[in-house]
């Protein structure tokens, strides 16, 4: 039997890390959003050098694990745990954003692009105003997947005492000395987020599907 | 207004138009016939610079149109264009289709620019249809929006690819008309299509294109009875046996 006793007397510990996951998850997934949006729309740019730098950093970043991303961004800067942790998630995960947004952007009709330019738009107004709209409805379900990844990722933290869930559940096991409990909590917490999360994804998948 | 003068485009090794010579004044209509592959659509796509032309020389308004220092979005603010698949942004209100590049282009405010939308849809017969999205509306209505769309700018040049080939037959006609009426009212258009009656009854001119080559130029009753070439005739019998 589980021993419920490692929750209630470290209940705090556990949600202070719940805490810090959500938050580092939160805050990794806007970053990795923003800056993979910027690496696809560089991607698919007319601009030779643009496209080439965007194309280096997915090729290079979706290469290396992720542990070691964050190892990176905890030595290169004078970051605490959680910060380079977060930091280290979001140039991991915008990788993958960007090649979910660069084929959300690839399905949206050429045409979209020509008869927004033919009216006199700019290449940026055209991609702001019309294709990425369009784009992002078809990218949201590979979007909430990769949100799913990063809730999981983020236990990642807990190597450079980024203070999240993973990293409470360490501390607890190394004060209790029992660990095989103490993790299936700690996995139990990951299933509180993520559950409802891939229900939410699959949910937005099924309305999307049918909106087409 | 459009001259063409010498002008090759290639695709890699293959040449998609040969030595193309063509002036259009304004005011004028004219209508781009051809077989499939002939090069018709890309003609006019040089015309608005969606395709880039690799040698001779392209002015629209004595504006070269493939030279560096032209500012290319100021120059399709005077052009029009109307796609064979609309290319209505479905995201969007048919009057948010149509205010957009005035606003955002052309800087007019939201009133300014709803005022003209609604003029359009007026004169394309939609006006009812203003508030709905493109998916709500049928074929026939969604390319009268979509030329509604290009005229919101106030071009003086219209470009049509093909406008009214995707469309069911008895939509064909709506779209025409509104065509039509723009022919009368001097708008200069270039029209790529194989609608006899609208050629022969707006039509200033007709260019038959074959493999990349303009093969003749007439008038539309002239063409149509009596066309010199051997391939245009050819084209004819195929298009009106079918
Ligand atoms: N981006 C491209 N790359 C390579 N070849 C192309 C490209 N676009 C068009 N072509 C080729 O150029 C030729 C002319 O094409 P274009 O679309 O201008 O013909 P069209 O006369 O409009 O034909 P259709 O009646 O089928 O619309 C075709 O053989 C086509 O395959
Ligand atoms: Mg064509």
């Amino acid at each position: 039997m589980l021993d419920f006793s490692i929750l209630t007397t470290n209940m705090d510990s556990f949600l202070e890390g719940l805490k810090i996951t959500i938050i580092a998850s939160l805050i990794a997934l806007l970053g990795s959003f923003i800056l993979g949006t910027l690496l696809a729309v560089m991607r698919i740019s007319p601009f030779k050098p643009l496209n080439w730098l965007g194309t280096a950093y997915v090729e290079f970043i979706r290469n290396i694990p992720v542990l070691v991303i964050v190892f990176f961004a905890y030595l290169a800067g004078n970051f605490g745990g959680m910060t380079a942790g977060t930091i280290g998630l979001t140039i991991y995960t915008a990788a993958f954003i960007a090649e979910a947004i660069r084929a959300g952007i690839m399905s949206v009709p050429k045409g979209q692009m020509e008869a927004a330019r033919s009216t006199g738009l700019t290449y940026g107004q055209a991609m702001r105003i019309v294709i990425l709209p369009q784009a992002i409805k078809i990218v949201i379900p590979p979007l909430g997947n990769q949100f799913i990844n990063l809730v999981k990722n983020s236990s990642l933290l807990a190597v450079v005492a980024g203070g999240d869930l993973m990293y409470q559940g360490d501390l607890i096991s190394a004060k209790t000395y029992v660990t095989f409990d103490t993790y299936v909590f700690v996995a139990l917490f990951y299933l509180i987020l993520t559950i409802p999360l891939s229900l939410g994804v699959g949910y937005l998948e099924k309305r999307l599907a049918r909106s087409n | 207004m459009i001259v063409f003068n010498q002008v090759n485009k290639f695709y890699g090794d293959f040449q998609v138009l040969k030595d193309i010579n063509l002036t259009i004044n304004q005011g004028e209509v004219v209508v781009v016939i051809g077989p499939s592959g002939s090069g018709k659509s890309t003609l006019l796509r040089c015309i608005n610079h969606l395709e880039t032309i690799s040698d001779g020389t392209l002015t629209v308004n004595g504006i070269s149109v493939g030279d560096k220092k032209t500012d290319i979005n100021k120059l399709r603010r005077n052009i029009g264009m109307v796609f064979q698949h609309f290319y209505l942004y479905p995201h969007k209100t048919v009057l948010e289709n149509i205010t957009l590049a005035p606003m955002k282009v052309l800087g007019q405010s939201e009133k300014e620019a709803k005022d003209t939308a609604r003029q359009y849809l007026e004169k394309v017969g939609i006006l009812d249809k203003a508030e709905s999205y493109p998916s709500q509306l049928s074929g026939g209505q969604q390319q009268r929006v979509a030329i509604a769309r290009g005229l919101a700018m106030k071009p003086e040049i219209m470009l049509f690819d093909e406008p009214t080939s995707a469309l069911d037959p008895e939509m064909i006609g709506e779209v025409l008309d509104v065509m039509k009426t723009l022919a009368r009212e001097g708008m200069t258009m270039v029209v790529v299509t194989h609608e006899m009656g609208f050629a022969r009854e707006v039509a200033d001119r007709i260019v038959f294109m074959d493999a990349g080559r303009i093969l003749e130029e007439a008038v539309p009753a002239e063409f149509y009875e009596n066309p010199r070439e051997e391939r245009a005739r050819l084209f004819l019998s195929r298009i009106l046996n079918h």
